[in-house]
């Protein structure tokens, strides 16, 4: 019973906070802040309350509270004191008050006093949303502000989702968040990761609300996953929505796909005669649909660039193909929107695929709402789908690499919408191989030439070292191998096979002392190239689990030419390391007098470890690290 | 050759000067320059500009004045993808209520090869963006239609100003190599500019007079104008490198200052033309000066404070603390206050100029011997002569009998004569009432230190066991609070495992972190087993262990302009390491001493056995806060060689 209890007296002591003010409630003495929430935190949020009120299907005013107690320095940055605006985003009410540690207000900013700028970055060619924000000094620490601000929304496609803890080094004393819907608009709500984590949750007549208390700081950890995937998350959405004065229905993925293609992406795909003449004269010879698909892209490379602008339907809507074909440039949705009109004028079907790029983040299947921050294109295809990244100029036909690989993706068909997953990359896929004469002198100094040739991921990260310029290319190469002093670049020749995605670097270097004289003894690394140089931090208790977003493999294969009147006599034994990370080896084997190979293997299993996990994984890549830095000695004769 | 030859000369000089801008003239574009693959003097440039012309000249107009009229024509060759940003332009034109830069005229047009063909296509509307950045600042941006590899593309356009007496810096270089530019302006004699220059590129500037006439009121009026004119060919980019404090200092500008104004039937009005004007001018400018003077706000605090002390110095110093610990800095560099000396005292908040100028105003009220200083800062180029643009933050110099002392309350961490970096870089005036001023160099000829202590025990299977102490003394210990002040305990000992590579540290304290004048001192205790290489039954390890040097910070092998550390810095080892019992030493690395020519720096390793005890000392160092590009080769050598012999090798063998 008492169990039902609570919860209802939760609530009731909602709506009475709701009404008075944050100076009644809260102490904003600084000194009063529980010890618990201020260790590790720069900041505290003492107390969060967002209320989304949900007026009708094109309108929706979000009422923010915020008193945060900012700790130090670092944490002025979560004292954020702004609000974005644009066309259909009104800001009704803003304001700040700040108080001294003692709780002795300093200073006040009404509507007035805010900053009204646009939000267009440098390099961006055109946005139109703005901020409206102020440029507070701390004058010392501890402060705390309040923010009060009332938004209202005519797009109803977006609703601000609730993330308690939404930042390293910042606790929680207390965060609330409410839906009022009185008119009982059809919504869907989503909670994730609220296990181990205490959250009341009440669902009254038209309203919800969820909240928590006493969450402290975290500090941040290298190979977490994304906060959304760890931390508590309420995601909300309209099922019918208006965006930018278009309505909207997101039923299921199937009615939002047909939504998106007939108000974003309908006849937007004319395109002039000639251009489709061109490409009809540009195919001709091709047989298979990939043949020709990988002219096209190949065409659309040559004939567009990116760039940034951000119009039309809150920015996404595409500008018209035809458009883009005159003047040769477009952001991701028109240049996709573009590849795909080519293709179509080739009867080659393909979809507009709305992605999450760059960190690994699916578009959630199981909340059907506008999500993703990207857009890339899918021809179907019998096996595998072929995937094409449309903004870059360079990149392989098919290659997609880690930008937006292996996630979940909404493909708009004019019969509706689909989720499908991009393709995954196997660790076995990301290949780097190198292999490598080295010759060493009896006066310590060391030449080699180098061959390292890249696949899938590998590819990924090594391929546009050839668009740098020669001078950063030998930087680039000496930054790699730092650990070599005074090493020379000697010289550098690439070979980029588009066609199979292998990306050849031959190198020649050489090194005036890289091995050390002893005596009469010559000290050598024998592994040149590869020496790891991770270094992973160790955690006393570490909070998030372990990520390894891309797993590969790596094998090194040297002849290593002794110095002539130098012997070796005892090579150390082959290491093997293996765990459920991956495998190391480390071999050495004699050839003759005067001739040694080494080999080396590392592979890496991408994927998400529990967290207790990471302290092994951390003594996996240490040990490999002391191992990959040995060394032999060889004896004069 | 006679008189005549010369003059000949010159004709024929100035003729072919004409006939080579024809080339450039806008829609005339050549196949060859399409088809060109590469720059010629440039092979890794990605894009150059071939031809660049900035026209500036003023023009009467009936209701603003005489406004600015700058012409812009340019034109640049895309030779690959990675060029293809250079097909954006962006620019800032400032709206002060109404009064307002426009731009006029844009028109662009992209070329490329198709076939045989030359295809144009021309940049519409639809490529010109506009945005209100801010209250003053309208950014327009244009980007280039239908480019491919190998296109060029080319604009022309026009930008009135009727701020006519501010000339932007003009960009003689950029990150890209320039082909032709070619800048002239036609200044009315109503305007004095003084010109500054600034790279290490030689500048040639052409001079002329003109006659130049307007209707003014009705009347048309000739007057005189001054012409300048730069053409130059084969500008190499400019290459940013790492350490060069302010880059801005060393690629190629030339900006106009403006001194005086004299227009018919009006008095001269001065901009500052000397430094003595200029100190005079802001003594006596009511801001600035009164800054100074104003006394009221804060008598009787500082009466208070300063009641019971005569010593000076110990006055200044509290004075300062006082100062540095009652106003926050805004992290805005200024040279005039903008509020009201009383109302920065109250808020506690101010900038670059109210901070220091009230620290001025203090310590004259206590009467310690106290001067402003103008600075010019990081943020802006340098000057030599005499110039108030340049200018953008006051510093305090103090003197007590023969001491000096340079005073920057916006400093949190700062202490007399530690000053922060955007200081430290730049330059200063020291100024006095009377119009007398002197340079002052903010680097300091003293060297900082950190002094390393090592004492540790190593074991049989090459383990390693003991404690560090590190010193920071001056401005090293300056930079280390600035980094590491607010670190908590478990992040500075992350730190000291991400710079050794240790993963075992216990023990980590701190002192003197808050007491700012004394060195920082940290120590540890930390094990480790990644040090020594145990072969067979023989231990090698270099003698300075996880302290040695790895990498050389100067990776080039050449260098254009000086590498500038901000201060000198000598660092110290003195690391001892008690041997395994059983052990004894069968190789050990010779002493060695390395100088500097110029006495620039100097490198020492030292190493005595005692007992079962290794000595090592080691010292590091670098006398000279900047160090200029002809040392370069000899200093990237020193760290070369100074890196190999911290990796020599001490072996001891199992006896």
């Amino acid at each position: 019973m008492q169990k039902i209890i609570l919860p209802i007296l939760v609530v009731i002591t909602m709506f009475n906070f709701v009404k008075v003010s944050a100076q009644e409630e809260i102490d904003l003495n600084s000194a009063v802040i529980d010890s618990v929430l201020v260790k590790n935190a720069n900041a505290v949020v003492r107390s969060e309350e967002v209320t989304i009120e949900i007026n009708s299907v094109n309108s929706i005013t979000t009422k923010v509270k915020k008193v945060i107690t900012v700790l130090n320095k670092y944490g002025d940055r979560h004292a954020d004191s702004f609000e974005v605006f644009d066309k259909s985003r009104r800001v009704k009410k803003i304001s700040a008050i700040f108080y001294d540690h003692t709780g002795k207000e300093i200073k006040k900013y009404k509507k007035g006093d805010f900053v009204d700028r646009s939000m267009i970055n440098s390099g961006e060619l055109f946005d139109d949303t703005r901020i409206l924000y102020i440029n507070y000094t701390a004058v010392g620490y501890p402060y705390t502000m309040v923010f009060e601000s009332e938004i209202e929304n005519s797009t109803t496609a977006f609703i601000r989702p609730w993330r308690p803890v939404s930042s390293n080094y910042l606790s929680t004393q207390r965060s609330v968040y409410a839906i009022s819907n009185p008119k009982k608009l059809p919504l869907k709500i989503k909670e994730s990761n609220f296990d181990n984590y205490l959250i009341n949750n009440q669902k009254e007549e038209g309203i919800i609300t969820y909240s928590i208390v006493n969450i402290s700081a975290k500090e941040s950890e290298v190979l977490s996953p994304l906060g959304d995937d760890v931390f508590p998350l309420v995601n909300v959405a309209l099922t019918n929505f208006v965006l930018e004065g278009v309505h909207g229905s997101a039923l299921d993925w199937k009615s939002l796909g047909k939504w998106m293609y007939e108000e974003l992406l309908k006849d937007r795909d004319q395109l002039p005669q000639e251009t489709i003449d061109e490409v009809n004269k540009l195919v001709k010879g091709a047989k298979s649909k990939r043949e020709k698909a990988k002219l096209i892209y190949e065409y659309v490379q040559e004939k567009t660039r990116y760039i940034s602008v951000q119009l039309g339907i809150g920015g996404w809507m595409p500008f018209l193909a035809s458009d883009v074909d005159r003047l040769g440039y477009g952001d991701c949705k028109a240049l996709t929107n573009y590849t795909k009109a080519l293709l179509e004028s080739q009867e080659i079907p393909s979809y507009y695929t709305v992605v999450f790029a760059k960190k690994r983040k699916d578009i959630d299947p199981d909340f059907t709402s506008i999500q993703g921050n990207h857009v890339i294109l899918n021809i179907p295809e019998e096996g595998e789908d072929i995937w094409l990244e449309c903004t870059n100029q360079t990149v392989p036909f098919d290659f997609i690499g880690d930008f937006t690989d292996d996630r979940n993706v909404l493909i708009v068909k004019p019969e509706g919408g689909e989720i499908k997953r991009t393709k995954r990359y196997e660790p076995e896929e990301n290949i780097l191989r190198t292999k490598a004469t080295v010759e060493l002198n009896d006066n310590a100094s060391m030449t080699a030439t180098v061959e390292r040739i890249s696949e899938g991921l590998e590819y990924d990260w090594r391929y546009r070292n050839q668009f740098e310029t020669p001078k950063d290319q030998k930087a680039h190469y000496k930054e790699n191998w730092g650990y070599i002093n005074n090493i020379e670049i000697n010289s550098i020749k690439f070979n980029d096979n588009k066609d199979v995605v292998k990306f050849t670097e031959q190198i020649v270097v050489s090194c005036a002392n890289y091995t050390k004289k002893v005596g009469n003894r010559l000290l050598v690394t024998p592994n040149v190239f590869s020496c790891d140089q991770i270094n992973l931090p160790q955690y006393t208790n570490r909070n998030t689990p372990l990520l390894i977003s891309s797993g590969y493999v790596n094998t090194d294969e040297y002849d290593i030419n002794l110095p002539e009147g130098y012997v070796v006599n005892n090579l150390p034994k082959k290491k093997v390391l293996e765990t459920e990370f991956g495998k190391y080896t480390h071999e050495l084997e004699k050839i003759d007098d005067s001739k040694i190979k080494f080999r080396r293997y590392l592979k890496i299993i991408d994927g998400m470890y529990p967290k207790e996990k990471y302290e092994e994984y951390r003594k996996f890549r240490s040990e490999i690290k002391k191992i990959d830095k040995s060394r032999i000695v060889l004896k004069k004769l | 050759m006679s008189y005549m030859d010369k003059l000949l000369l010159g004709l024929v000089l100035i003729c072919s000067l004409h006939s080579f801008g024809q080339e450039y003239e806008f829609g005339k574009i050549s196949k060859e320059e399409l088809l060109e693959q590469s720059y010629p003097l440039d092979s890794a440039a990605n894009a150059a500009v071939l031809y660049k012309s900035k026209k500036i000249r003023y023009k009467y107009d009936k209701e603003q004045g005489f406004v600015l009229i700058t012409e812009v024509h340019k034109r640049i060759k895309l030779y690959n993808k990675n060029g293809f940003d250079y097909a954006t332009e962006e620019m800032f034109l400032f709206d002060s209520n109404g009064v307002k830069e426009k731009m006029l005229g844009l028109t662009g047009k992209t070329y490329s090869i198709s076939g045989d063909d030359i295809v144009e296509t021309k940049l519409k509307k639809e490529g010109v963006f506009k945005v209100a950045d801010s209250d003053y600042i309208n950014k327009v941006s244009f980007t280039m239609p239908a480019i491919k590899e190998g296109s060029i593309i080319e604009f022309k356009y026009k930008i009135l100003s009727p701020f006519s007496r501010s000339i932007d810096r003009l960009l003689l270089q950029y990150d890209i190599p320039i082909k032709k530019i070619k800048i002239s302006l036609a200044i009315p004699e109503y305007y004095n500019f003084r010109k500054r220059t600034s790279g290490f590129l030689p500048i040639n500037i052409k001079e002329s007079s003109d006659r130049q006439s307007d209707l003014f009121l009705g009347n048309s009026i000739d007057y005189n104008v001054t012409k300048y004119q730069i053409d130059s060919e084969n500008v190499p980019a400019f290459k940013k490198e790492p350490y060069s404090g302010n880059y801005k200092n060393y690629i190629s500008t030339l900006s106009f200052e403006l001194q005086s104004t004299q227009f018919p039937y009006s008095s001269i009005t001065n901009y500052g033309t000397t430094w003595g004007a200029i100190a005079r001018g802001a003594f006596k400018d009511s801001r600035f000066g009164g800054a100074m003077k104003n006394n009221k706000y804060f008598k009787d605090d500082i009466d208070q404070l300063v009641s019971e002390i005569s010593n000076p110095l110990e006055k200044t110093k509290l004075i300062y603390e006082y100062v540095k610990d009652k106003i926050t800095w805004n992290n805005r560099n200024a040279l005039i206050p903008r509020k009201s000396m009383k109302k920065v005292y109250q808020e506690g908040i101010g900038n670059a100029a109210e901070i220091n100028l009230m620290l001025i105003a203090m310590l004259k009220y206590a009467k310690i011997n106290v001067k402003p200083i103008l600075v010019t800062t990081n943020d802006k180029p340098l000057s030599m002569f005499p110039t108030i643009q340049g200018l953008d933050y006051v510093l305090a110099r103090v003197r007590i009998n023969d001491d000096i002392l340079f005073l920057d309350a916006t400093d949190k961490y700062g202490e007399p004569n530690v000053l922060p970096n955007r200081v430290v870089h730049g330059l200063g005036r020291l100024i006095a009432e009377s119009g007398n001023s002197e340079m002052i160099f903010f680097r300091p000829s003293k060297i900082s230190k950190k002094q390393n202590i090592l004492m540790c025990e190593m074991g049989s299977d090459g383990n390693v066991r003991g404690r560090q102490r590190i010193k920071h003394t001056f401005y090293e210990a300056h930079d280390f609070r600035i980094k590491n002040t607010l670190k908590k305990e478990e992040e500075q000992r992350k730190r000291i495992g991400d710079l050794y590579s240790l993963q075992n540290i216990s023990e980590y304290k701190i002192s003197n972190l808050k007491d700012i004048g004394k060195p920082v001192v940290e120590s540890f205790a930390f094990e480790t087993s990644d040090e020594v290489e145990v072969i067979d039954d023989e231990l090698f390890f270099s003698p300075l262990l996880f302290l040695r040097n790895r990498e050389n910070i100067f990776k080039s092998n050449e260098r254009l302009y000086p590498v500038d550390l901000g201060y000198g810095v000598s660092k110290s080892y003195s690391v001892n390491i008690k041997i395994p019992e059983g052990y004894e030493i069968i190789e050990k690395p010779d002493d060695m001493g390395l100088k500097l020519s110029d006495d620039i720096g100097s490198f020492m390793f030292r190493m005595k056995v005692v007992g079962n005890t290794i000595q090592i000392s080691v010292k590091e160092t670098l006398n000279v806060p900047l160090v200029m590009e002809q040392y370069y080769t000899e200093l990237k050598t020193f760290y070369d060689l100074l890196i190999q012999k911290e990796s020599d090798q001490i072996v001891l063998k199992k006896i």
